[in-house]
């Protein structure tokens, strides 16, 4: 994948980009865009993928501040406008699949297929999900990995610190406080009253074992989207396209094709 | 040279396993440990102290706001400020402060304040802060990056409340407002404003640059773990062209008096040890977006700067209890003796710092109120009186005029001799008034 910025609208985006074919916009989630990423460059291999930063993630320049979720559904829906290949398949993880349902909400002629990963966006009463933002690091790896004995390290995705401690913990705060934006302290901005506009056929993935996001979520989704289903990937948890890449990709090769 | 009276209002009567149990004294602590009439006794038994700091001569009876925590019970401190408005005559009252981005809409709070102001004839301080991060985001929801956003709306918002003669239309990004038009207004046209922090965060140094505020590093583990970011400050001022006033700088000591070093030991060890133990925010410290990037990167530097004098083992050792008496006292956290030792130190360290509002701390965890007492007299006669000279060369606007007017009429003043108290009759003559 290769690494370029980007203008669009007032925004400079960082994206990585790579391959040729039918375009997939992939959207990252809540801690950090994956870079490089193995998974990333096999969805590649027949396809022109392209995978933004989020707006005030890394080195992405921010939404204006009292933006909300729908600013950043518009930002990508200008995204995929600038890039002249509409309708695209989207794939959106964690928080990045939150904005790609919003985004499949408001623009369903830009979606042409959508795969939601792990997402956030709905809250069951019953079902509480954990706050990310205040586990201790070790409890986040435990929630985050189905075994966080075989989880990578260092993670595919710390890319961007170079193994420097510091910059690593100010990346994180970079990402994870513009995630609050959307995240805290529930991360419902609404998604499930719009989740019925959804009108592309959807692929709803979510490992086993998320800790961090329980399964009864993914069966949730698939309830408000008119045209969903649900795989489960055995053996992962919160990031089935690190942990299961195999499987993950399996799934998701079959459902776009 | 200032001196405002502070403690935090902390439960006293928590078992003594509570910080092993229950990990986090903030946000989360099982509200069934606490007795509401224990709790009505605390809050009457801080009135009552404050009474006492407001006749021995103190020039601010200072108050704050923190939700969901054992360590400080004042969810709205101007519900205690005004009960000391009514109930006390001389000095300031500090609201250090109120968490502007938690009320909808702030002009609840340009109201409760001017409310204050009202009732105490003109001797309110008013502070503006963020909150910690267990208030503010935590207890309150507030996702972290917005914090400060809406600190900064509802801080425009306030003071045009207070200052338009005319109704006016607010369109803010957070608050929109038709008629916005509060009753009362203040008695001071320009009211005092703190803005304290202790974080660091560059971004509130440009504001009370801006502003000619008082700053206040707010923090309970004294001289060496603050000097680091207490020095990064003046720098960034004297850089800026701003304000070097020590009056605008606030600063809290915890004070431990007494006769003898043995019997300060013997008064407030456990009381001491019980704050501390008691006080650790869990995983709630330190939430990600809270801290802007660039206040992240320019603290990194100054703390490590500090760690010759205070080691990060240090500072885990004193937030656990572990640390002696006299460590904590060297280390800085208290400043505990008799008079003469605690004049001498406090006046290293208001040198130091370049302090002009010293917020002394006399009521410190399970501490007995009569020892409290003893500590709050023991200040106002024999220590204050005798700090009085220093930065007396420098005005101060960062305390209400008519409070300075009261208190100078009022207050102890230091002895010529090494014989007993000042003026002994003072107290006295103040609650007979």
């Amino acid at each position: 994948m290769k690494m370029t910025r980007e203008k669009l609208g007032a925004l400079e985006v960082r994206v990585w980009s790579g391959g040729s074919g039918a375009p997939l916009l992939y959207l990252h989630g809540f801690e950090q865009h994956p870079g490089d990423a193995s998974f990333l460059n096999r969805l590649a291999r027949h396809r022109e993928v392209r995978a933004p930063e989020h707006p005030g993630f890394g080195e992405s320049t921010a939404l204006e501040e009292n933006y909300d979720v729908i600013d950043v559904a518009l930002h990508y829906r200008r995204l995929i406008e600038s890039w002249r290949s509409a309708p695209v398949d989207v794939v959106g993880h964690s928080l990045g699949g939150m904005f790609a349902a919003e985004l499949a909400a408001i623009s369903p002629h830009l979606v042409r297929k959508l795969v939601l990963v792990d997402a956030y966006g709905l809250w069951l009463d019953d079902h509480p999900l954990p706050d990310p933002f205040a586990l201790s690091p070790r409890d986040l790896e435990r929630a985050k990995w189905c075994d966080p004995a075989k989880a990578p390290t260092p993670e595919p995705s710390a890319f961007e610190a170079n193994g420097n401690a510091e910059a690593l913990a100010i990346f994180r705060a970079q990402n994870l406080g513009t995630a609050t934006k959307f995240m805290w302290p529930i991360p419902d901005r609404g998604l499930s009253r719009r989740l019925p506009y959804v009108k592309a056929p959807t692929l709803i993935v979510h490992g086993e074992a998320d800790g961090l996001i329980p399964t009864g979520y993914a069966d949730a989704f698939a309830r408000s989207i008119s045209e969903a289903r649900v795989a489960i990937i055995r053996n992962a948890g919160h990031l089935p396209m690190v942990e299961a890449e195999d499987q993950f990709l399996a799934a998701v090769d079959q459902f776009l094709s | 040279m200032k001196f405002h009276w502070f403690a935090e209002v902390t439960y006293p009567h928590l078992p003594p396993d509570f910080r092993e149990r229950y990990r986090s004294a903030w946000v989360t602590p099982p509200a069934h440990l606490i007795d509401p009439v224990k709790v009505g006794e605390t809050y009457r038994m801080f009135i009552r102290l404050m009474q006492i700091a407001d006749q021995v001569g103190f020039d601010g009876l200072t108050v704050n706001e923190h939700h969901q925590t054992v360590i400080a019970m004042t969810p709205s401190p101007n519900l205690l400020a005004a009960s000391l408005a009514t109930s006390t005559k001389n000095a300031a009252i500090t609201i250090v402060g109120n968490s502007l981005a938690l009320y909808n809409p702030p002009t609840r709070i340009a109201e409760e304040y001017a409310y204050i102001d009202c009732l105490s004839g003109g001797r309110l301080a008013a502070g503006f802060v963020l909150g910690t991060p267990m208030d503010s985001v935590f207890a309150y929801g507030m996702p972290p990056i917005e914090v400060r956003a809406r600190f900064e709306e509802a801080r425009q918002l306030i003071l045009r409340a207070w200052s338009e003669p005319e109704p006016f239309i607010f369109n803010g990004k957070y608050n929109k407002l038709r008629y916005v038009n509060i009753w009362p207004r203040p008695i001071q046209k320009r009211i005092p404003i703190w803005v304290p922090g202790g974080g660091g965060s560059i971004e509130t140094w440009d504001l009370v640059n801006q502003h000619d505020y008082c700053y206040g590093h707010l923090s309970f583990s004294g001289l060496y773990s603050s000097k680091p970011l207490v020095d990064a400050f003046w720098e960034y001022i004297d850089k800026k062209g701003g304000n070097l006033n020590p009056h605008r700088m606030a600063f809290t000591q915890i004070i431990c008096l007494a006769n003898t070093e043995a019997e300060a030991e013997k008064n407030y060890y456990e009381a001491v040890r019980y704050f501390h133990r008691n006080s650790a925010p869990g995983n709630f410290g330190n939430p990600p977006g809270y801290t802007t990037i660039r206040s992240l990167k320019a603290s990194a530097n100054q703390v490590s700067i500090g760690r010759n004098k205070l080691t990060p083992e240090d500072r885990i050792r004193a937030s656990r209890g572990e640390m002696s008496f006299w460590e904590y006292d060297d280390k800085g956290y208290i400043i505990a003796g008799p008079p003469q030792r605690v004049r001498q130190r406090l006046r290293e360290l208001i040198t130091d710092l370049r302090i002009g509002q010293l917020i002394a701390t006399p009521h410190m965890g399970n501490l007995a109120e009569e020892i409290a007492a003893e500590n709050t007299r023991m200040f106002g006669y024999e220590v204050a009186p005798y700090l009085r000279d220093l930065w007396a060369d420098q005005p101060d606007y960062w305390t209400p005029e008519a409070s300075q007017k009261l208190v100078a009429a009022n207050a102890p003043t230091a002895r010529t001799d090494a014989g007993s108290r000042s003026t002994p009759s003072f107290e006295a003559k103040q609650a007979g008034k």
